[in-house]
């Protein structure tokens, strides 16, 4: 057999104009990936356009310490002062728009300087004196210093006279404390120190300098000023967005092309077809895994190459280590997304299973990213890590030949490791075979005379594992993408804000996980005394409840209920009850959260310290108060109305009530605090509500409950509410100095701590008793 | 040509589907297996077309078996069954072009061969079409022609005949009747007695796994004490089948 003809063949296919496999989403997905690239970009330029102003004329004044300094480095110095101030009157009245414009349509971005710069001259006999350099730059607060040799005028002589071949050597200094610094100093090494070389050169006719620069490490200068420059932003998008959008291209073009294939064909029938043919079976997957990755790598390679050209990178050896790099990573992104196409039975499923691969790729991305600038050298050997830092390095220029080769071939073995496994795979009849997963409920009922349920034409094709990933992953999505929904207004409008350039400036000495984090929990805590922020908090919580309305309904409409607002666990039929279950709730959350804080209060956890309600905060208080309304709503009907629901109706009510609690409790893990005992308290809490649920019927009660917990928590007692301070409360209680953090949660808030277990578990009894009273008939089969 | 010595499959413990089966088809014969929905026919298809493993037993085609020489009995084989779809957005020619490619049938014979079939069917004239657009008489005929692209020795046709209208069901038992005239071995599954009584040499009833009855048309009559092969049928699976 000729299994190249066949290779061929199958990787055709994948170019068919006509055909399914020629059709699927890949015109599209290039659409999107360029669009997408298209828009960041656009906000990333007008970002620097506006932002920055054009550096030649810059009102900032930096200051450069020069020690030694020659005579004709001082009239150097003098001279372009000059140049510049005349230059700036003649263009001093256009806008910094349109000076940038044409500094960035002619590529250059090599501007002189940053602002302006002033010398200190000072005079030293030691070439290495970090500690009169350090007090200069403190003194004068500079960020470089520049040494001279003290006999750098008789050096130049004794060239010029041929006397000796020596060249001077100067050196730099410079702050190590913000990568602004680094970028600046090579900037002046590149264009100031250079212009000074061709002046002498000009005045002695011979090429005399030769520049070496070091750093003083870890200078401890508190930072001062707010250094910009548009090479830093041009290094940052090279670094860490550019790579991070390819990835994010390579994966999205991969999952949709590769799920497509086998998974696909499975479930369309013309899988079958294709294996009953002479070719071997490593052929058929090396014929896809060559189709995958040709066409998911177009989209990337052009936004590879419009990026390069974007940030100035233009030599040739770059563009081949680019697409050499973005090569190796398609073909390992291909290779996992062809294993799980052969897994799985059908797109859908498919694509649910490429999911956590997808999140786990982007989220070694945000680890790349945050360790840029500290990254270990072995790095560039890893697959993945490799291609991430090895991407960014290419766009800067600095081409790291070794990593390229040793993270290639790395991430070549895996992928063929992963081949190799695929191939095995397709020998078994597990994965060729079309079985039929029906569950036998169904066939059943099928075979009775009946039609199946919605909710079982949706989930029949699905594994338990897979209607898991889709039950925990679904509140997860809708949380994120209306969270950050709500967030965007609020973080442009901080952008705007003077503070903001100093948290920028934070950032960059962000270097784990748990900086990041904390550094997050910091912006919420600000955002969370902002009107804004609250206001579209609860509008989000709002459109979760829409969706779930939708979504949900359309599933249980069937199962007798009226509408799908009460599909949901919300009947509105009577209203009476609605009223009375909901004051009820109220009071009960109250009561409860008081009970908690009367334990530490009477244990001498914490002391009150009065009426604090701040009336100039009322307006932020009252959002505040709005917004807990649907944020215990929305939570109740995502994991009580309706993943409790599922995982009743496909297991029993007791999974349910343990699934559905422990992705509660599991979702509040990256809030601020988070401990072990935190996390059983939250399941804890969340079995709580879930038994009221079985005893009320619907989430009236709980909704309520839940609301005036976390509102009297935060805004009545002024705790911390799951890791979330609130900004204005009625009390504010006070920890004593000698609280255990065991008792009171800690930075997590009462939830962390053991009076809120105390309280939970008894209110699990209670309604435990209750629910045993009324008995079978409420829920015959618990468990 | 084919050859089964007591098969056996079972996808769970404690329920067989197919339960020691044996027979033998040669060449120019056309083997039919006859039986209800569920008695296992699909299943036994399968097997022999390679797509599943027998629990225990073994299957030979051509004296080759699939554990050692799965790639030639591919060659061997032409598989028909309705789990086998056609790309709906493709277009009969381009389907053609691609399995002769998989197949490494070389361009000339591909042409000839493509000739040849589409006028038998009558396709030439949807060659361009897409495969969605087409009927499904179109559509089956196009399959049986894919199916057997490459000429194979061995023909398992599952249910060929099922769905198609009166015409093209005669054309497709036509062209089995010439395939078989020519040296083919045919196996064929259906429920169709009309098709089992005009096409097979042979017919086995197979019913909850195993083969109960076995002979051509005349012995199954004779052996049910039947006056058609119809009520003969209908005695074998009263006798047989067990709740």
């Amino acid at each position: 057999m000729n299994a190249g003809r066949g290779i061929k063949t199958i990787i055709g296919s994948f170019f068919r104009k006509r055909g399914q496999m020629g059709a699927q989403a890949t015109s599209a997905s290039f659409l999107v990936s360029i669009t997408f690239v298209a828009v960041l970009f656009a906000v990333a330029l007008s970002w620097m356009l506006w932002r920055f102003p054009y550096h030649l004329f810059s009102d900032e004044v930096y200051n450069v310490v020069v020690v030694n300094a020659p005579e004709s480095f001082v009239r150097y110095n003098e001279k372009t002062q000059a140049y510049r101030d005349k230059r700036s009157k003649e263009y001093g009245n256009r806008t910094n728009l349109w000076r940038n414009l044409e500094n960035i349509l002619s590529f250059q971005y090599n501007f002189d300087g940053y602002g302006s710069t002033k010398y200190f001259y000072k005079y030293n006999d030691a070439l290495y004196d970090f500690v009169s350099f350090g007090e200069w730059m403190r003194e004068y607060d500079a960020y470089l210093t520049i040494v001279f040799p003290e006999d750098f005028d008789e050096v130049v002589d004794n060239r010029q006279n041929g006397l000796s071949d020596d060249k001077p050597e100067i050196l730099t200094y410079y702050r190590t404390n913000s990568l602004e610094y680094s970028s600046m100093k090579d900037e002046y090494i590149d264009v100031h120190l250079a212009g000074y070389e061709s002046y002498i050169r000009a005045s002695y006719g011979l090429a005399i300098t030769s520049f070496s620069d070091s750093e003083i490490v870890d200078y401890p200068i508190p930072t001062v000023k707010n250094a910009s420059g548009i090479k830093a932003v041009v290094e940052s998008l090279s670094r860490n967005f550019i790579p991070i959008l390819i990835f994010i291209i390579l994966l999205y073009a991969s999952m949709s092309i590769g799920t497509n294939v086998i998974a696909g064909q499975k479930e369309r029938g013309t899988f079958t077809g294709i294996l009953l043919t002479p070719l071997p079976r490593y052929s058929i997957v090396i014929g896809y895994l060559g189709g995958v990755v040709l066409k998911a790598i177009i989209p990337a390679f052009c936004v590879a190459t419009v990026s390069s050209l974007l940030v100035g990178q233009f030599s040739l050896g770059g563009f081949f280590a680019l697409y050499f790099y973005i090569l190796a990573l398609e073909i390992f992104i291909a290779s996992i997304t062809i294993l799980i196409s052969v897994i799985n039975d059908t797109v859908i499923s498919a694509q649910t299973a490429f999911l956590p691969i997808f999140l786990t790729l982007v989220a070694v991305c945000v680890t790349c990213i945050q360790s840029v600038n500290e990254r270990e050298d072995f790095y560039m050997f890893l697959p993945v890590h490799g291609q991430f830092f090895g991407i960014g390095d290419v766009l800067v220029g600095r081409t790291n030949v070794l990593g390229l080769f040793v993270s290639s071939l790395i991430t070549l073995i895996l992928s063929a490791l992963i081949v190799f496994i695929t191939e095995r795979l397709l020998h078994s009849e597990r994965y060729t075979v079309s079985v039929d997963t029906v569950d036998a409920k169904a066939v059943k009922r099928r075979l009775e005379g009946g039609k199946p349920t919605a909710w079982e034409s949706i989930n029949n094709g699905y594994d338990n594992l897979n209607f898991f990933i889709n039950e925990a992953f679904y509140p997860l999505v809708v949380l994120s993408v209306y969270q950050t929904l709500a967030i965007i207004p609020v973080v442009i409008s901080y952008m705007r804000k003077a503070e903001y350039s100093g948290f920028i400036q934070d950032l960059a000495n962000v270097k784990t996980i748990n900086d990041i984090l904390n550094k997050t929990f910091e912006v919420f805590g600000i955002f969370f005394k902002d009107p804004l922020f609250l206001g579209l908090m609860a509008l989000g919580y709002i459109a979760i409840i829409v969706t779930y309305f939708i979504h949900a309904g359309r599933i249980w409409k069937i199962k007798g209920f009226k509408n799908k607002v009460s599909a949901c666990g919300y009947p509105l039929s009577d209203t009476r009850h609605i009223i009375r279950h909901y004051a009820l709730g109220l009071l009960i959350g109250f009561i409860m959260m008081s009970c908690t804080i009367g334990i530490m209060f009477f244990t001498g956890q914490l002391t009150f310290s009065g009426f604090s309600l701040n009336i100039s905060g009322i307006g932020v208080f009252i959002f505040n108060l709005l917004m807990w309304f649907p944020q215990g709503a929305s939570e109740e009907l995502m994991f009580r109305g309706f993943m409790l629901k599922s995982f009743e109706k496909r297991f029993k009510p007791a999974v349910g009530i343990i699934a559905s609690s422990v992705v509660f409790s599991a979702l509040h893990s990256l809030n601020k605090g988070y401990t072990p005992l935190a996390s059983v308290n939250l399941v804890l809490i969340a079995v709580l509500f879930a038994l009221i649920y079985y005893v009320t019927g619907d989430i009236w009660m709980t909704s309520a409950i839940h609301t005036a917990w976390n509102l009297s928590q935060g805004n009545i007692y002024g705790l911390l509410v799951s890791g979330n301070s609130s900004s204005n409360s009625v009390v504010t209680a006070i920890y004593s100095d000698n609280a255990s953090s065991l008792i009171t949660g800690g930075s997590f808030g009462p939830e962390g701590g053991l009076a809120t277990t105390a309280v939970t578990v008894v209110c699990i009894v209670i309604v435990a008793v209750l629910l045993g009273r009324k008995g079978k008939k409420a829920f015959p089969q618990l468990l | 040509m084919i050859q089964l010595i007591d098969v056996h499959k079972s996808y769970s413990k404690d329920h067989e589907t197919i339960k020691g089966v044996s027979f033998e088809v040669h060449e120019g014969q056309i083997f039919g297996l006859l039986g209800p929905n569920g008695a296992g026919k699909t299943t036994l298809m399968q097997m022999i077309a390679t797509l599943m493993k027998p629990t225990s037993g073994q299957i030979l085609i051509d004296g080759l078996s699939a554990d050692k020489s799965l790639l030639e009995i591919h060659r061997k084989i032409g598989f028909l069954t309705n789990e086998i779809k056609l790309d709906p957005l493709s277009t009969p020619n381009a389907l053609f072009d691609f399995f002769a490619n998989l197949y490494d049938i070389p361009k000339d014979e591909l042409r000839d061969r493509r000739d040849e079939s589409f006028a038998r069917f009558g396709i030439s004239p949807f060659a361009e079409k897409r495969i969605n657009e087409l009927s499904t008489g179109m559509k089956q005929k196009i399959s049986i022609a894919i199916s057997l692209i490459h000429n194979p020795p061995v023909i398992i046709f599952d249910e060929p005949t099922n769905g198609l209208d009166i015409l093209t069901s005669k054309q497709v038992t036509d062209y089995l009747k010439e395939l078989r005239q020519k040296g083919h071995a045919i196996i064929l599954s259906t429920h169709i007695f009309s098709v089992a009584e005009e096409l097979c040499d042979d017919i086995a009833v197979l019913i909850d796994g195993s083969i109960v009855a076995q002979g051509n048309v005349n012995e199954l009559i004779a052996l049910a004490k039947a006056n058609t092969f119809e009520e003969a049928f209908f005695k074998i699976y009263v006798e047989n089948h067990k709740e």
